[in-house]
């Protein structure tokens, strides 16, 4: 098993670990189009963990990729701010006229589309966010989803 | 990220380029908030051409919502034309495909918005 980790401060988190999560899926052979998916699965996640597990304000990330069978990855992000569970934020309202929309809150239902298992736990003063992600692209419009 | 804007008749068409993330989102609305100033009933018009952008986060889907606010307050209109497969989704996920219009191609969101620049965009 391959094990790959990386830390980053919360200024750039969101450009490295979108990098550093594509690289790893890249390397063990994800299609192009699940490689987009991962990224903006890793971009909502880390973005998310700098607005609310640090309230914007400095601290550091850190991502840990370990290669599965299958292939799948495991991708492991660990922060040290307040305790956050981004996967019981309730979700938002979008059936809403456009008026009442909010102009974010977009971010976790995406997320959820896009990985294949997600599960938070807080340990030691920290937040660990663990996502599964296989070589299958999830989203229909993909071309190596649909075969096109 | 880039965006280039053209005038057709009473629509502001503005082909996208690029990624919009979290770190262009900025930029991207930095180009097009502007344009939503002004865009009421007929006067004009926005089209947003999605051909050429290969990768939309949230960020840059704020960014669409903050316009799609700004147009309807002033009884405007702004639509999109192209989106990629991967981003048409993205959309159905968000439910952006209920807030914003979206047409296959440039030409049919012309057609749909304003003959007199679908008339134009026809001459070249």
């Amino acid at each position: 098993m391959t094990v790959s980790r990386m830390t980053a401060p919360t200024i750039d988190a969101v450009a490295h670990c979108t990098e550093f999560a594509a690289a790893q899926a890249r390397e063990a052979g994800f299609s192009v189009a699940r490689v987009h998916e991962i990224e903006l699965a890793v971009e909502e996640i880390v973005a998310n963990i700098c607005r609310y597990s640090y309230d914007d304000r400095p601290g550091s990330v850190e991502l840990c990729c370990r290669r599965l069978d299958g292939p799948k990855l495991a991708l492991e992000f660990i922060d040290y701010g307040r305790p956050f569970d981004m996967l019981n934020l309730p979700p938002p309202d979008l059936s809403v006229d456009l008026d009442r929309r909010d102009v974010g809150g977009i971010g976790l239902p995406m997320l959820r589309a896009l990985v294949d298992q997600a599960t938070y736990r807080r340990e030691d003063a920290r937040n660990i966010l663990c996502v599964i992600v296989h070589a299958g692209p999830r989203l229909a419009g993909d071309p190596a989803a649909t075969g096109r | 990220m880039e965006c280039k804007t053209q005038t057709l008749a009473n629509v502001v068409l503005i082909e996208v380029e690029g990624r919009i993330d979290h770190g262009t989102a900025p930029a991207f609305g930095s180009a097009l908030l502007p344009h939503v100033e002004g865009c009421a009933d007929e006067s004009k018009k926005l089209l947003l051409d999605l051909s050429k952008v290969t990768y939309m986060s949230s960020a840059g889907l704020r960014v669409l919502m903050i316009a799609a606010k700004g147009c309807r307050k002033q009884s405007g209109k702004i639509v999109l034309a192209a989106l990629q497969p991967t981003i048409q989704e993205i959309f159905k996920i968000g439910r952006f495909d209920m807030v914003l219009e979206t047409f296959p191609t440039v030409r049919e969101a012309l057609v749909a918005i304003s003959p007199a620049a679908a008339a134009l965009y026809g001459e070249r």
